[in-house]
């Protein structure tokens, strides 16, 4: 037997292992300091700004940094706002069930029934081709479809279903829920068919294989393996549509009033510290919304 | 009883399963032991109904499986990766045909409890169903894989290479309690494997599948001493095989000239088989009475504990392998390079007719 001695001269030097920790700790600060200045200057910053201004007195043409909370007593006592909060919510809760309710059905196809790698990404593409275009056009494309001698009428008269055109159509909440839901689908769609074509198809052969029926695969493996993608989709949907304004600005015909249209018109009437009190409540909502989406499925746990 | 006759089974121009037919008894360990992309996968795949056969059919005990979907079949699939259900728990896991199946679901919660810890037990996994499957080792996986299955009682069971992930001790130790498990509960296994040492080792009964079909389905030691045919021996991993044409009732190989039992016409195809552990070596001269001998270079030996593997080329590049086994060694101290008689007796050789496959 041969006997191996390790015996190496005790230094004072830092081991290697330390000097490796310490590399490391340092690679993680250097990725995370752009992030982390960025959103203090450009986030963080304004967002005390937003609150601290939310507090200032508001005259008919100034704005001066004096204390009080009059504008918060004036928004919370306004039936006008606090109206609007409810259709913020109101509108909110409809687009998210109806981006869930058109979109799933999307992403299960794509996720699941399209075994082709490549064609699933060519559907998917497919569905950001409405992005290739502006805001505004996709928007305002809605007006030649449901206008009172837009084509769906036009259709409706022509096949003797209606006699009078359909004035809900255009100007009207309904308007601005559709299109809403057509903007924000994808954002759903997305998330939810990352999450259903990651399960591992042998899993779902698995479950056939043990007697379970299409309903209660879906029920039982593909609805909880698929629920990170659709917390993810509706945390988009509920940022985007919870602080949106030109949707309903464009097809409301102005009787939709969103938290977003309340800002950009005070804003435009220079009541800085009023558009403040409805941003901050705005940023409440939404954290709100976002915390309870998060409380549903552990993300952490899931992803 | 499982048969399947006629099957066909195509993808594109490539044909996986030629007109395959073949029987699986009641109460029956068989393994089906081919090469990987011989269509073994697909075959279980077609009995399970994951995929139909192009033509053919499979009929269990007497009633036909094929056209049906794969939740009205009644039969087990263990997955070589094993498919566990990721967001459940282990009992969960093995609940889950009990509760969730379309016909004959078990409604009352006791006793869907007491036959998944009935199936735990089996498998030797009690006090582990609180535990998340991804907290579990490769070897439990694969018991729950099985339990899952077994409990729903199934009238087959077909396993898809199901120690393949484990590592080898485990792999032994999983032999046994499969083999112990099937015997309990009195269903058949199908379990398909490209090991051929596994094959032997679990089957009843040892199918092998080559160029789409069956092409031998005997007892594991008669499959082993007597393959009936090239394809077979080729699979066993313990058979040279020299083809070559008949030549005056010799057959003429790259191994040299060699005499065949029997008596074949002229021009003939054939095979002869020898195996690995029935040829001697010695040098040229000293070839023993009445043995056939061929002569060939030794290349280089492989030792893996028990035996040792020794390779020959002969002139015309035929490469042979001779198998010692180390507690009764028979061959002589070896020189790379040297050139040896490679010697047998005349019954030892297998003769094939038909060329080579």
């Amino acid at each position: 037997m041969t006997a191996m001695t390790t015996d190496l001269p005790l230094t004072s030097e830092k081991s290697p292992a330390t000097v490796r920790e310490a590399t490391d700790r340092r690679r993680a600060l250097m990725l995370l300091s752009p992030g982390v200045i960025w959103m203090t200057l450009f986030m963080l910053l304004p967002l005390g700004m937003v609150v601290y201004v939310s507090f200032w007195t508001q005259t008919t043409f100034a704005v001066n940094s004096t204390l009080t909370t009059a504008s918060w007593e004036r928004f919370l006592s306004s039936p006008t706002y606090l109206g609007a909060i409810g259709t913020t919510l109101r509108i909110w809760a409809i687009v998210l069930a109806a981006t869930l309710l058109v979109g799933y059905p999307v992403a299960l196809f794509i996720g699941l029934f399209v075994k082709n790698r490549t064609v699933q990404t060519a559907l998917l593409v497919a569905c950001v081709i409405p992005f290739w275009t502006s805001f505004l056009i996709r928007v305002i494309a809605w007006r030649p479809m449901l206008g009172t001698e837009g084509a769906i009428n036009v259709i409706l008269q022509k096949l003797g279903i209606i006699s009078e055109p359909l004035t809900f159509l255009l100007f009207s909440e309904f308007s601005v829920l559709v299109g809403m839901t057509q903007i924000y689908c994808v954002f759903m769609v997305g998330p939810i068919t990352f999450m259903i074509a990651r399960i591992d198809e042998s899993v779902i052969e698995a479950a056939r294989d043990l007697g379970a029926s299409f309903g209660t695969i879906f029920r039982r493996i593909v609805l909880p393996l698929s629920m990170p993608g659709v917390i993810v989709g509706a945390i988009f949907v509920s940022v985007m549509v919870l602080g949106e304004f030109a949707t309903a600005a464009s097809l409301s015909g102005r009787k939709v009033n969103l938290l977003g249209n309340i800002i950009v018109s005070q804003v435009g009437s220079l009541k800085w510290a009023f558009a403040a009190v409805a941003g901050v409540v705005l940023t409440i909502i939404i954290t709100a919304v976002i915390t309870l989406a998060l409380r549903v499925v552990d993300l952490r746990k899931e992803m | 009883m499982l048969t399947l006759s006629g099957i066909t089974r195509r993808y594109g121009d490539a044909t996986a399963l030629d007109g395959l037919s073949f029987t699986v008894p009641d109460d029956a360990y068989v393994s089906l032991l081919g090469a990987s992309g011989s269509g073994k996968t697909t075959l279980l795949r077609l009995i399970a109904g994951f995929e139909e056969p192009d033509a053919g059919q499979i009929i269990l005990d007497g009633v036909r499986l094929d056209g049906q979907p794969p939740h009205r079949r009644d039969i087990g699939f263990v997955f070589q990766n094993f498919a566990l259900f990721p967001h459940l728990t282990v009992e969960e896991n093995v609940a889950f045909g009990l509760k969730y199946r379309e016909s004959n679901a078990v409604a009352s919660a006791a006793e869907v409890a007491e036959r998944t810890q009935a199936a735990l037990e089996l498998v030797g996994l009690e006090g582990f169903g609180h535990r998340g499957v991804g907290e579990i080792s490769g070897g439990q996986r694969q018991r729950v894989a099985l339990a899952r299955t077994l409990v729903t009682e199934p009238r087959i069971v077909l396993l898809d290479e199901p120690l393949g992930a484990l590592d080898a001790n485990l792999r032994d130790r999983m032999c046994d309690e499969l083999r112990a498990i099937r015997e309990r509960l009195k269903v058949s296994f199908l379990h398909v494997t490209g090991s051929e040492t596994e094959a032997l080792t679990m089957g009843d009964t040892v199918a092998v599948l080559a160029g789409g079909r069956i092409v031998q389905s005997s007892g594991s030691r008669a499959l082993f001493e007597a393959p009936l045919n090239a394809s077979a021996a080729k699979h066993l991993n313990a058979w040279n095989i020299l083809s070559g044409t008949v030549e005056k009732d010799k057959l003429r190989t790259n191994a040299g000239i060699l005499p065949v039992p029997g008596s074949l016409s002229d021009g003939q195809s054939a095979q002869i088989a020898l195996r690995f552990d029935r040829i001697d070596v010695s040098d040229a001269a000293q070839v023993p009475e009445g043995r056939h001998h061929f002569e060939a270079r030794f290349l280089t030996g492989e030792f893996n504990g028990p035996t040792a593997l020794s390779f020959f080329r002969t002139a015309d590049g035929a490469l042979v392998q001779v198998v010692d086994h180390l507690s009764s060694p028979r061959l002589p101290r070896l020189e790379e390079g040297r050139t040896y008689a490679l010697h047998y007796r005349p019954e030892e050789v297998l003769l094939f007719e038909g060329a080579e496959g």
